[in-house]
């Protein structure tokens, strides 16, 4: 038998590299499965982007605008891939990605056993953690970036400017848009990722660190889609008339003779008081506004004849690529800060 | 205490392949009762001694190595490594570094006489013992009781019996 | 060279105490068998020597001095945890090539040479392989990585007779060959004395004895004699006693040269008994006389 190596009390940690052959070898049905998702669903993607951007071609290139067939063109245009269009569809994949990769890191050693192996190898725990960790992380982020700029093709007719006016298309700011593009959606997915590996370990089982990865991210989107996201830059204010049609809307109100009235709906007394012919109390509409009778006003037009005016705080499509860097920038910080706890939980001893 | 007497084999497969031993290094292989409550590094001692009056061993032969007789018994190198210190204090074995393990003498042969003295003695403490009512078993039981005892006085202390008073009856 | 040293070492999970106020130095050298009954602390402490876990209060090095987790103490020793532990949807090849990655020397020659030898094929997925062969290439990973000391939780409680025999040699003529220290804890008290030649007893957490096993053995004696007799023994020396309406045992310390009182017999103790007999009296914890103590105390 070949003489035992000297060894020393204080060896030199091993070099990093070697955790690149181990983490592929681990992982690699996780990485796999992602890989073919994102592989067939980019392939689908790009046959219907393909069509939409056909469409797109078609209706901007017809003049004039007004025109019944360019009209025809673009309600073709508007109708294609409708459940594509709001975006909303596609929000769940960061954190099934990130769920499904970043979860099973700590858990499923933890869950059968085998970290009593592995952590008893020479390279030592915490930085077999941390190695495991930025590996997968930044793989996952690169490949859900590369999806992303997939995502920016398909919906590129949206979000081209001056089009929001001719196609009712959503602004580029808009919730369900938003985190598909730029680096937004990269950035979310390594923060799901971040959450998989603590909830990982943490909780120490994988299905369980699996929905609680998911229901804590759905948390996170919300408040950062709803809440957060429109107090990044300060909004601009113009009247409704005056907003372009690629800004994003964050909240409405009403004036009347310069003072402010009443905020976002008219309140319910309101309308049928000062239009009475165009509304008949009763059922009514969803949000009970009232049926439009023959007088056919708008609820709009009946209050601006009424010297009412509509305000609006909005964020231009200039304000995108900023909006992206703040977002990716905290969500970047906060996976490292998620990344840096799971492995100091490691270190600190977890059995 | 070392661990390791015998010279490592760097391919020591070859002597412990499953389906048994290629070429037997030794004459002798041991073999293990744990069931019989006698330590088992006397064991092996005993079966070489066993061995030698027996014939299967003579001088020059050699003892299997220790890290064989670990592998084929599963029993710890320091046992057998003590069994084999044991046969040297009785100037049985030699043990030659790099090579192995050999006998080097034969047991001692008590002369013809004194053989006959210690018979006709035995003969005579065997007819009291049945006197005073002892059966077979009962006088291999003394027999065995009083031989462990002694040795272990022996090997113990360094001098021949210990002081046990009021026990044992002169066998002369 | 100290293979393990603990200095009033305690575990404590919660408001329970797994481990309480340990001592120990275990010499280089030896395989050392740690005992007890279950919850005695066995796993804790085997945990804590391999830097699973870490202690709540005392100290514990291994292998001269250094912290069990470091790097160096990870380098030196290797594990095999209870019901052996393996990537159940990895081959043996790819299980040997992880192995080799992550630590510092791996005897990759070996570890196949050993593989061939058992029969178990390297494109065989871990999780398919016998409950045997699974051991065996635990112990193998183990042992190619060329460790001062090896480390065994219960490796062979779910074998059958022969695996468990091969197992053990194996463990065994690595000691032989290579010097590796061992330390396994087990439950299985008949193989014990053929096995070990250091003993460490657990109980309730607390380490009742801790010697080697000829001292132990040379130590203590088996008295047999009236049972009227046997409470005016020293209680200090009494272990452990069995005793009939008319005759008694009583496991003394005591040595082979030491005086027996008249009309009692004294004989030699195998380790299984003594064992048992210490695993029974718990509260026996003294270390063995120096040998010029006699009992000559007897009345």
């Amino acid at each position: 038998m070949p003489p035992r190596l000297e060894e020393n009390a204080t060896p030199r940690p091993l070099p990093w590299r070697r955790l690149a052959w181990v983490t592929w070898r681990q992982h690699r049905i996780a990485l796999g499965g992602v890989a073919t998702l994102l592989g067939v669903l980019g392939l689908w993607l790009w046959i219907v982007g393909l069509q939409l951007h056909h469409a797109y071609a078609a209706a901007a290139a017809c003049h004039p605008a007004s025109s019944a067939a360019c009209q025809n063109l673009i309600a073709t245009f508007d109708s294609t891939n409708v459940f594509l269009k709001g975006g909303f569809i596609l929000q769940p994949l960061p954190a099934l990605i990130g769920a499904f990769v970043g979860a099973p890191v700590l858990a499923r050693e933890l869950e059968t056993g085998t970290f009593r192996y592995t952590w008893t190898q020479g390279f030592g725990r915490w930085r077999w953690a941390l190695a495991k960790l930025v590996l997968l992380g930044a793989g996952v982020a690169a490949t859900a970036e590369a999806f992303s700029l997939l995502l920016s093709w398909y919906y590129q007719p949206y979000v081209a400017t001056g089009n929001q006016s001719v196609f009712s298309s959503p602004s580029p700011l808009s919730p369900g848009l938003f985190d598909l593009r730029g680096v937004a959606f990269a950035a979310w997915t390594l923060a799901a990722f971040a959450i998989g590996a603590l909830a990982g370990i943490l909780i120490r089982r994988v299905v369980p660190a699996i929905v609680a990865t998911l229901a804590a991210y759905t948390g996170l989107a919300l408040l950062a889609g709803n809440v957060l996201r429109q107090h990044y830059l300060t909004p601009l204010v113009a009247k409704n008339s005056n907003i372009p049609g690629s800004a994003w809307v964050t909240s409405e109100w009403w004036t009347k003779g310069g003072k402010f009235a009443f905020g976002g709906r008219p309140p319910l007394s309101l309308l049928p008081q000062l239009c009475p012919s165009s509304f008949q109390t009763g059922t009514g509409g969803p949000g009970g506004v009232g049926i439009l009778g023959s007088g056919s006003l708008s609820p709009t037009q009946c209050l601006v004849q009424h010297g009412y005016t509509q305000w609006a705080d909005y964020q231009p499509a200039s304000h995108f690529w900023p909006f992206q860097w703040i977002e990716g920038g905290w969500l970047l910080a906060l996976s490292v800060l998620l990344i840096t706890v799971t492995v100091w939980l490691v270190r600190r001893g977890a059995a | 205490m070392t661990i390791g007497q015998g010279s490592s084999d760097p391919a020591g497969a070859a002597n412990v392949s499953p389906e048994g031993d290629s070429v037997p290094v030794s004459p002798i292989e041991f073999r293990l009762d744990s069931a019989s409550g006698v330590p088992t590094y006397l064991q092996l001692v005993h079966q070489v001694e066993h061995a030698l009056r027996l014939g299967y061993l003579k001088v020059g032969d050699q003892l299997p190595k220790v890290r064989d007789v670990v592998a084929s018994l599963a029993i710890n190198p320091n046992t057998v490594s003590k069994a084999y210190r044991e046969l040297e204090t009785k100037g049985l074995i030699v043990g030659r570094p790099g090579q192995g393990t050999f006998i080097l003498a034969t047991l001692g042969q008590v002369a013809l006489p004194e053989l006959t003295g210690l018979r006709r003695s035995l003969r005579g403490w065997l007819a009291k013992a049945d006197t005073a009512g002892l059966d077979e078993s009962g006088i291999v039981a003394l027999v065995a009781s009083e031989l462990r005892d002694f040795y272990e006085r022996r090997s113990g202390s360094g001098t021949s019996g210990g002081a046990a008073d009021g026990e044992s009856e002169g066998v002369a | 060279m100290n293979v393990i040293e603990a200095n009033g070492l305690g575990k404590r999970y919660g408001s329970t105490r797994a481990l309480r106020e340990c001592s120990l130095a275990v010499p280089e050298g030896h395989v050392a068998a740690l005992v007890g009954p279950n919850g005695a602390g066995k796993s804790t402490l085997l945990n804590l020597a391999v830097g699973l876990s870490a202690p709540s209060e005392g100290g514990l090095t291994v292998l001269g001095g250094r912290l069990p987790g470091s790097l160096g103490a990870l380098d030196g020793i290797a594990f095999v945890a209870q019901d052996t532990p393996l990537y159940k949807n990895v081959s043996v090849g790819d299980m040997l090539h992880l192995t080799r990655n992550l630590n510092r020397r791996f005897d990759q020659v070996y570890a196949e040479a050993r593989l061939g030898e058992l029969g178990i094929p390297l494109n065989r997925k871990a999780g398919k392989l016998s409950g045997g062969q699974q051991a065996q290439l635990a112990l193998t990973l183990a042992l190619a990585r060329r460790p001062r000391l090896l480390v065994l939780d219960e490796p062979v409680a779910m074998l059958d007779p022969i695996a468990r025999h091969d197992f053990m040699a194996t463990v065994l003529t690595a000691a032989a060959d290579d010097g590796v220290s061992v330390l396994l804890s087990s439950h299985v008290l008949a193989e014990l004395e053929r096995v070990a030649d250091y003993l460490i007893l657990l109980s309730r957490g607390r380490v009742q004895v801790a010697s080697e096993v000829d001292d132990l053995l040379a130590c203590h004696r088996i008295l047999t004699g009236p049972a009227a007799e046997a409470e005016t023994y020293p209680e200090r020396q009494v272990v452990h006693v069995r005793r009939g309406g008319a005759q008694a045992h009583l496991l003394v310390r005591a040595t082979a040269n030491d005086s027996v009182p008249r009309g009692w017999e004294s004989n030699p103790v195998g380790l299984e008994e003594l064992t048992l007999a210490y695993l029974r009296a718990p509260a026996a914890a003294l270390p063995c006389p120096a040998p010029a103590e006699v009992l000559n105390r007897w009345r």
